[in-house]
């Protein structure tokens, strides 16, 4: 594990690419909260290597389950509020979330 | 080590098919495959306990939300999506994982000190439970601002107050 932790950050990057890549170009909103979820599949694999090459797995393991919780929260009130767009709209194309136009 | 690299690569595949598969039921179970290998890869780095959170959380209830979602919001008329950022995808990836590769090979030959810091000798209970205090209030606290914004979200319609 000396040196194989740069093999893992470097896969990290590669899923902040494909999340970020998601979000960008995207216009389902379904698709773009799979988008979203990838980043923080990124942000656990990093906060637990970190943990495992600092010998101090203990605390990353306690950190990345408060950012499960904290995630599934958010995906509970993001997935809620989805399905409110799509009953006021009838589509989950981001392009028609125009009415907040000022 | 090559058990590693093949989890490596299976997440970041099924993570690249959930992104391109047009099909948002399939790219869901993409999702959890990817949330699978996840966890298989925490096993692997001596930390069993994300690994179980990753499998019975993220795996199980976000992919069940999701196909719920998906079920809810069955739409005849599906988002059209412009075919052009799939195609291209796959040269600004590798392009990318190019990139990726020399940093990380600079990185690796510049022998960078790590920062510093003292190893972790506590077990993980003693971490979770008795090191964190106002986190924990937090985390309550994120949990119940998620219960009520799902109920307020899903309030039925009809009850005019005025």
């Amino acid at each position: 594990m000396t040196s194989t932790w740069y093999l893992y950050m470097g896969f990290c990057a590669a899923l902040l690419f494909i999340g970020i890549y998601c979000l960008l170009t995207m216009k389902n909103l379904i698709k773009l909260f799979i988008g979203i979820e990838i980043i923080s599949k990124a942000i656990s694999l990093a906060l637990v290597t970190g943990g495992f090459v600092r010998n101090n797995l203990a605390l990353a393991q306690a950190l990345v389950i408060t950012f499960i919780v904290i995630e599934v929260s958010m995906v509970a009130v993001a997935l809620a509020i989805i399905i409110n767009v799509y009953r006021h709209t009838g589509s989950l194309d981001i392009r028609k979330l125009t009415t907040l136009k000022g | 080590m090559i058990l590693q690299i093949a989890l490596l690569i299976g997440l970041v595949g099924f993570s690249v098919l959930a992104i391109l598969l047009r099909d948002l039921l399939k790219a869901a179970i993409s999702l959890a495959a990817a949330s699978i290998m996840l966890a298989m890869i925490f096993f692997r780095l001596n930390a069993p306990y994300v690994g179980v959170f990753e499998i019975s959380v993220v795996a199980g209830l976000i992919t069940v939300l999701f196909i719920t979602t998906i079920a809810l919001t069955k739409s005849p008329s599906d988002v059209k999506e412009s075919r052009r950022p799939l195609i291209i995808f796959p040269l600004f990836f590798i392009a990318f994982i190019i990139c990726d590769i020399f940093i990380m090979k600079a990185l690796l030959q510049a022998g960078r000190p790590m920062l510093p810091g003292s190893p972790g000798t506590q077990p993980f209970g003693v971490v979770f439970w008795n090191e964190r205090t106002f986190d924990l209030v937090g985390q309550i606290a994120v949990i119940f601002a998620g219960v009520f914004s799902v109920l307020a979200l899903f309030r039925p319609r009809g009850d005019k107050h005025d």
